[in-house]
């Protein structure tokens, strides 16, 4: 492997994330390959959506928690910890009983039914379990209506994911620049979203389509392995050079501090959050040359201060560039000076003219902590951070907001106790009654989606489930405490990046590689997050074209459809289905990330009620589970219409602070007990079929 | 369904796998349930409005709010769960769906089944 080691060791962690990206792709497509081949001799749709009910240990566990991991593991959640602190702990506390609430509760039921039934997806078991076409066919609507929004937008989050990753590359950027116009004006959003947003979602189409249930299994197998070393590696470098930063910043903290990580937490705990607004920037000399007319994003700006006034140190939050004979950027239409363009994948010159009529905000961050502007100003003097404006702009104009918590004198140490710092609410980033929610969200709500029941259907014994659930709780432990711990101390080691949050673990992976002269490995830490969005867009994109080919077309259209048949319209629907969410997410809708949380928790709050009373409830009937399932989609829907109405766009009404899967769950569950009891008890065989011994007679 | 159905139904055998299943997933929920009790709280008690943050107790270097209300339920949740899964959890055949490994039971031209 010498060749590997040299190639590595030559390349900087740019073109490692490259080299990186190209053998996981390589290795993908050659998991869909000998997958296909798995295919051959054995019944398609089984194989093709279920596995042939045969996964193993390592296959069953770590499919089950890739897909739980989506790209909000490794980009929301870091970002999430970096800007709230240590209180993320408890937002993400549940995931301690995740793993055996989701396997365990449903697991040994929900393979034995589908069994029983020969089910192969859960619209199947629900038809079977009560002999109902029509419940059937409303849970595939809806988890077609559900997943299928929840697809684009997982398409959007990789594709953004992927632009973050190979954004310091040079050849990326000069690649997406010379994409032809007309191909560029297919999306709103830019010509490199749409190359990583092709790149990737032809990847996943093809390897999903070819290969199947058995390829999105092995590649979730080494996406999964991919994380935890990923993790792994990043946690004592973490702690280690972030004890090390507050060592050299504050020699004093670390001085009563026993350990590099109580250091840590130790000078979080007189951090104070930054204030975010706008200003005018103005070039100090007018005629300066085109590259000095840009303001790249998260570029730095230092104001001097005048006699007893210290200086102030602000940051660029999006890229900007003056406009052709503007001298200034300001954050108002004033007299026609205020043009400005806003740079689009950091293009001078190709950005959007507004008509000095429609002036965008040049966003700014301040950092006023004191301890953060001189650690900043280090890593300017290191060059470890390169865009520095100060000299080149003045700013005028300032307006700057605090906090809404975590900035009063009252409210210091918020990153290292809870509520945690929010920007916009008075109540902290985690209030009491969204603590219950979450801890509510993650084990109940993840134990309800059908992306995870498929998963249950498809282990081979018992003693494989057991395996599995202890394997998925060492390796949630093994995740996601880790990663509180790693991007806490991400807030002492680079300062700042509230005004980016989501590049934090690409930037903490460079940083932490680059630092021990190892920039190659940046490669595969970065790998993490992309493996993750990955593995949770193959399987829901299995999951729309099963209930396409299976629910829809064989069970309801054509049940004498040929196996050729049913091959070439499994290929064919897994295509199609992933086309229509690439070409959806070309021009996304607004709101996508809250679509995710929406369909989310839409979805346990229609599937939980109804497949538990369905499992574990002889009593349980078609009407009573009808009734559960389409009164936690209407509850939890009434939340959402209620807070539209309100005025709140998307954010949802919320009851006693609530989060609405907590308030759909609750009114599922009652309504179909109530339903249950008020109507006529299932018919005896199917009782039979279901919940005694074969041949059972009556007591 | 007549009302000797309904009786019926109450007086089937029920299959010890089914029963078993039932009363691990009550037990698990039961888990979920205590697990919630102690660390949202814990967490809250202890971790919310401290007085003075810079003297903030820490137990390796963690916030001992979050290490006690979190971080050590967690390894007691995974003790939990490996008692629970190599002695708790009771094995038993999951039955045939007629399609594991098996070869396909209709090629081109013939019916498939469902």
């Amino acid at each position: 492997m010498s060749w590997t080691t040299s190639l590595l060791a030559a390349a900087d962690s740019g073109s490692a994330v490259l080299i990186t990206f190209l053998i996981y792709i390589m290795v993908v497509f050659f998991i869909a390959w000998a997958s296909n081949r798995l295919l051959k001799g054995k019944n398609f749709l089984s194989e093709y959506f279920l596995g042939s009910r045969g996964l193993g240990v390592w296959a069953f566990a770590l499919t089950l928690a890739a897909t739980s991991s989506s790209g909000g593991s490794f980009m929301g959640f870091p970002s999430k910890i970096y800007t709230h602190g240590w209180s993320l702990g408890l937002w993400i506390g549940s995931y301690m009983v995740v793993p055996i609430c989701v396997m365990g509760i449903l697991g040994k039921r929900i393979n034995q039914v589908a069994r029983l039934s020969g089910s192969i997806t859960v619209p199947d078991i629900l038809r079977d379990r009560f002999r109902s076409v029509a419940f059937g066919l409303i849970a595939v609507s809806l988890i077609v209506f559900f997943m299928t929004f929840n697809l684009v937008a997982q398409f959007k989050g990789g594709s953004e994911i992927l632009r973050t990753l190979l954004k310091p590359i040079d050849a990326f950027s000069d690649v997406a620049s010379g994409l032809p116009t007309w191909f560029t004006g297919l999306s709103s959003q830019g010509s490199e979203y749409l190359l990583c947003l092709l790149v990737f979602g032809l990847a996943v189409i093809v390897y999903t389509t070819y290969g199947g249930f058995h390829a999105v299994v092995w590649t979730d197998v080494m996406q999964g392995i991919v994380m935890v070393v990923g993790v792994m590696i990043m946690l004592p470098l973490a702690i280690y050079q972030a004890g090390t930063a507050v060592q050299n910043t504050q020699p004093e903290v670390a001085a009563k501090a026993t350990s590099s990580l109580e250091s840590v937490t130790r000078r979080m705990a007189t951090m104070i959050p930054p204030r975010k607004g706008t200003a005018t920037f103005t070039l100090v000399d007018p005629e300066a040359a085109d590259d000095q007319r840009v303001l790249p994003s998260g570029s730095w700006i230092f104001v001097a201060g005048e006699a007893d006034t210290p200086g102030r140190l602000f940051k660029v939050a999006k890229g900007y560039t003056l406009a052709e004979g503007s001298s200034s950027l300001v954050s108002e239409d004033k007299d026609g000076n205020g043009r400005l363009d806003k740079a689009q994948e950091g293009q001078p010159g190709k950005g959007e003219d507004l008509n000095g009529n429609n002036v965008l905000d040049p966003e700014i961050w301040e950092i006023v902590d004191p301890n953060d502007i001189v650690q900043v100003q280090k890593r300017l003097e290191e060059e470890k951070e390169t865009d520095n404006l100060t000299g080149v702009f003045t700013l005028s104009d300032i307006a700057v907001n605090d906090y809404a918590y975590g900035a009063k004198p009252a409210e210091r140490g918020s990153y290292v106790s809870g509520p945690g710092p929010h920007r916009d609410n008075v109540s902290g980033f985690l209030p009491l009654s969204l603590a219950i929610s979450f801890f509510f969200m993650w084990a109940i709500s993840g134990t309800g989606q059908p992306s995870n029941m498929v998963r249950l259907m498809a282990f081979k014994d018992t003693p494989t489930l057991r395996r599995s659930i202890f394997t998925v709780a060492i390796y949630y432990t093994l995740i996601y405490f880790p990663l509180v711990i790693i991007f806490c101390c991400a807030r002492v080691l680079i300062p700042g990046m509230e005004s980016e949050p989501d590049r934090i673990m690409p930037q903490m992976a460079i940083e932490l590689t680059q630092n021990i002269g190892m920039g190659w490995m940046a490669g595969l830490l970065i790998a993490a997050p992309f493996a993750a969005v990955m593995s949770t867009v193959d399987s829901f994109l299995l999951m729309i074209s099963s209930a396409l080919v299976r629910d829809i077309y064989q069970r309801n259209l054509n049940p004498k459809a040929t196996e050729r048949k049913l091959k070439q319209l499994s290929y064919l629907f897994t295509m199609l289905v992933g086309l229509g969410a690439l070409l959806g997410a070309m021009n996304p809708p607004e709101f996508l990330q809250d679509i995710i949380v929406y369909t989310g928790s839409g979805l346990a709050s229609c599937f939980l009620a109804a497949v538990v009373y369905s499992l574990f409830w002889p009593r349980s009937n078609s009407q009573g589970c009808i009734a559960a399932m389409l009164s936690g989609f209407g509850a939890h829907l009434s939340l959402y219409l209620i807070g539209f109405l309100r005025g709140t766009g998307f954010t949802p009404y919320s009851v006693w602070g609530m989060d609405p899967v907590v308030i759909g769950l609750l009114v599922s569950f009652l309504v179909g007990y109530l339903v249950t009891i008020s109507t006529q008890p299932p018919p005896t065989d199917l009782v039979r079929k279901y919940f005694c011994k074969p041949n059972s007679e009556t007591s | 369904m007549t009302d000797s159905d309904s009786q019926l139904v109450d007086e089937l055998e029920y299959d010890p796998f089914f029963l078993h299943a039932r009363r691990e997933a009550v037990i698990i929920f039961c888990c979920w349930f205590v697990a919630m009790l102690w660390a949202v709280p814990y967490c809250y008690y202890y971790g919310y409005g401290i007085a003075d943050p810079e003297k903030i107790p820490t137990t390796f270097g963690i916030p001992s709010w979050l290490l006690w209300g979190i971080g050590m339920p967690w390894l007691l949740a995974d003790t939990f769960t490996t008692w629970f899964c190599f002695w708790f959890m009771k094995d038993g055949e999951l039955g045939s769906a007629g399609d594991e490994n098996l070869p396909p039971v209709a090629e081109a031209g013939e019916e498939a089944t469902s």
